[in-house]
């Protein structure tokens, strides 16, 4: 079985490397040991989103039984979203879970990760408290999510009513991603988020 | 002798049609009587269960089957849906299984719209031409079925391993799984029915297996061999001429016609079963749902997994099938059969476990310990709540309300508004705190406390007072609940004990065992009465406010009294001497037929709906 397994990775491998989206720079894969069990993926924030113009990094660990079970794969990359766990990086995303089909492959895998940032899901959330800023207030949710982009992914627009606030909160002491967190969760009110964090 | 074989299976026919058609006819083909007799129904002793209708509470017509009967039930609606279709029974199962087990609805939706049914019943792809349907529903798919993608299997790559499997072993593969039914059924027919036999002979010398059974000629070059005993392409198998197809090494096993190769298939099928899937198992292509039949996945599937597929697809078929039930007693392989699932006791006659018989389940206890956890959060909170954590409270309340809706589901302790069923069945058994309030503060009215006194302003109060208004009114009613259910485990116990105090009243020679009895079944209707009375506090709780002022005076005055007389009964068998046998006695009727007018009252009748619980009975003095 792990044969099989190995076989199918070689050959995606080959064949994102070989894709279109490759060669615009969308996606891209990496290898991190020999025996084809464990990757790296790469994938462009989608156009016309919060996190246009980040990159963001995924880990994706092949089982044994791939194809036939789904790659397990996580987020490295900090990232605002709904439906991607903004502490561990976990994904809610059907086609990793039961919806999972042997015939899709890592680039099937790596666009539909990409089709999930630029068309959230909140009402099957992973994050909670991402997906209730979604939902209440959008436009906070953009400008959040444009932040961390920003900070973890590379992206190119700063903001920086949200950088002095946070510069507040470093002064005191605080870890620069632990009051981002704050900040992100009470809409970037300085004073709950400074509450929270002290209490 | 043929003649009484041909009446017998005439007999058999008929009842099994009995079965199948005629749900409501009275000479239902088992034996109440049998049933009562082999002590399935313990705690009914001494009382004729089926007189006047006064026990709501057992499952009429329950069978206990053992794992074989069971299975053989099964088979004879697969046999009778097959045989009346015309279907292989592999695909007869799986619409079974889709279907809840109703033959009669499946064979109707078949006959009027086969296309769409099967398309429903993820059979077929619903894109595939009307052309193509005829041959459909043929265990083997033949390849006038794959349209939409044959197309795309000249590529002959398996889209799965990306491997180019040798030729041979393929070919191999198919040759010892798949031959047609008809060729099947010819090797049986010209071995004696010998499968292993054929299988052996058949893997080893193909060729010569063939030849002797008269398949092919005996001339044939071993090349054109190969294509012949495989029913996929799609002229027909028996033909030694036939054209190889291109396609040969990757074929469309389901009506998708999605080609993946045969190890391909065969791994994808043992993942699944050892993930514990076996009915619901899908074409591997995505967004295909196209299910595998269970001929396809046995043919293909390593041997080692075939019990294993049994057995999970065997769980699977009981628990769809309306009529059927695992016994939750522990280590109890038995199945229960029922007439219909109804929300009522059913008894193992193997283990004695009492259930009920709709949800399948003993009682949740795990759901029971949750819900408490959760009201403990809750209060917590309610209790600290500032303005700040509003959305904090409201979450713990919704966590709350919905394990308290899990419990209640699994009870099916329905809003009485709605269906009216005020008790379901578990069987917890136990003695009581009914009340835990300052036993002081009682006064002439006795059990007031059983009633829950709601706060006329309510509406007026902000959210908060009356969240914790509701948590109130829902934790006295729980806690009523509960106190019986623990009441109800301690008189299990209590029913030890008596045997014990019995068994020392015979030996010092006061009184026989016979004068003793009366205390056995004493106990046995305190069990019937508090447990009548733990169900009642749901029903109160649900009971809804709009409902008539007067018929919830009337139904919590009875709950009183029944409350109220099991506390004296409880009391006097506790103290139970032989010269007061009279007044037990007497205790005993006073409370059965409290418990009686209540449940008459208020039991399975929905309010407005039949109206005959209605108010005008009369308060019983």
């Amino acid at each position: 079985m792990a044969n099989i397994a190995a076989q199918r990775i070689k050959r995606e491998f080959k064949e994102v490397i070989k894709s279109e989206e490759v060669a615009k720079c969308a996606i891209k894969l990496e290898l991190i040991d020999d025996n084809y069990t464990e990757l790296k993926g790469e994938i462009a924030g989608p156009p016309d989103t919060p996190y246009e113009g980040g990159n963001f990094v995924l880990e994706i660990k092949v089982p044994e039984t791939y194809p036939f079970n789904p790659p397990k794969v996580k987020f490295l990359t900090k990232i605002w979203h709904p439906n991607i766990s903004s502490v561990t990086g976990a994904i809610c995303l059907d086609i990793l879970k039961d919806q999972w089909a042997a015939a899709m492959t890592l680039r099937t895998v790596l666009l539909s990760l990409q089709a999930l940032m630029a068309a959230a899901e909140p009402d099957d959330p992973q994050d909670a408290v991402v997906a209730k800023q979604y939902k209440e207030n959008p436009e906070m949710f953009t400008l959040t999510a444009r932040h961390w982009t920003n900070v973890y992914a590379g992206g190119p627009s700063k903001n920086p009513d949200f950088d002095s606030k946070i510069q507040r909160l470093t002064d005191m002491g605080v870890m620069s991603h632990d009051a981002r967190v704050a900040l992100s969760t009470y809409n970037w009110e300085l004073e709950r988020a400074t509450e929270a964090i002290f209490t | 002798m043929d003649d009484s074989t041909m009446t017998e299976n005439s007999d058999e026919m008929e009842y099994q049609e009995d079965e199948e058609e005629d749900e409501d006819d009275n000479d239902y083909y088992y034996n109440y009587d049998n049933y009562a007799d082999s002590g399935g129904d313990h705690h009914n002793d001494g009382n004729d269960q089926n007189s006047g209708g006064a026990d709501f509470e057992t499952l009429q017509g329950v069978e206990c089957l053992n794992v074989e009967q069971a299975k053989n039930l099964l088979n004879e609606h697969v046999d009778l849906l097959s045989s009346k279709l015309h279907i292989s029974p592999s695909l007869a199962k799986l619409f079974l299984h889709l279907n809840e087990w109703n033959v009669n609805a499946i064979v109707q939706a078949y006959l009027k719209h086969t296309n769409a049914f099967l398309v429903e019943n993820r059979v077929k792809p619903p894109s595939t031409s009307a052309s193509a349907m005829d041959s459909l529903p043929l265990p083997t798919p033949s390849s006038s079925t794959s349209s939409p993608h044959s197309s795309s299997s000249k590529t002959s790559v398996c889209s799965v391993c990306t491997l180019s499997l040798p030729l041979a072993n393929d070919i191999d593969m198919r040759r010892k799984l798949h031959i047609s039914p008809s060729l099947a059924k010819l090797f049986l027919h010209l071995n004696e029915w010998n499968v292993n036999a054929i299988v052996q002979a058949y893997s080893k010398h193909t060729n010569a297996f063939l030849v002797e059974n008269r398949v092919k000629p005996p001339s044939t070059s071993a090349s054109a061999i190969d294509t012949l005993p495989i029913p996929t392409p799609s002229s027909s198998t028996s033909s030694p001429h036939s054209s190889s197809s291109k396609t040969s090494n990757y074929i469309g096993l389901l009506s998708c016609g999605h080609p993946f190769c045969k190890n391909c298939w065969a791994k994808h099928f043992e993942v699944q079963i050892n993930q514990g899937i076996t009915l619901d198992i899908s074409c591997m292509a995505s967004q295909c749902n196209i299910l595998a039949s269970e001929t396809l996945i046995l043919t293909l599937l390593r041997p080692a997994l075939h019990d294993k597929y049994e057995s999970f697809s065997f769980r699977d078929f009981v628990s769809t099938h309306p009529h059927l039930r695992f016994c939750p007693g522990p280590n109890c392989a038995m199945v229960m059969k029922a007439r219909e699932s109804k929300p009522k006791r059913a008894t193992c006659t193997s283990c004695h476990t009492s259930f009920c018989f709709q949800c399948g389940a003993k009682c949740s206890q795990r759901n029971l310990a949750q819900l408490e956890a959760e009201i403990e959060n809750l209060s917590w909170k309610i209790e600290r709540a500032e303005t700040t954590d509003r959305g904090d409270l409201e979450n713990q309340m919704d966590i709350a309300e919905k394990r308290r809706i899990t419990l209640l589901k699994d009870f099916h302790l329905t809003a009485p508004g709605k269906e009216g069923r005020g008790s379901a069945e578990l069987s917890l058994y136990l003695n009581s705190i009914s009340c835990s309030g300052d036993w002081k503060q009682h006064g002439s009215e006795y059990y007031e406390c059983s009633r829950y006194k709601e706060n006329p302003n309510i509406g007026r109060e902000s959210a908060h007072a009356q969240a914790r208004e509701a948590l109130k009114k829902y934790l006295h009613y729980y806690e009523r609940w509960e106190n019986h259910a623990k009441s109800l485990k301690l008189e299990s116990a209590m029913l030890e004990k008596i045997r014990t105090r019995i068994h020392s009243k015979v030996m010092t020679s006061s009184g026989t065992w016979i004068d003793w009895q009366y205390l056995i079944d004493a106990s046995t209707l305190l069990a019937r009465c508090r447990y009548t009375l733990q169900y009642t506090y749901p029903y109160a709780y649900y009971m809804e406010p709009s409902l008539s002022h007067s018929r919830k005076e009337l139904f919590e005055y009875q709950q009183a009294q029944l409350e109220a007389e099991i506390e004296n009964l409880s009391w006097k068998i506790e103290r139970a001497e032989t010269t007061d046998r009279g007044d037990l006695e007497n205790q005993m009727d006073i409370a059965e037929k409290r418990r009686i007018t209540l449940l008459k009252d208020f039991h399975l009748t929905a309010p407005g709906k039949e109206g005959k619980g209605s108010a005008e009975l009369s308060l019983v003095s």
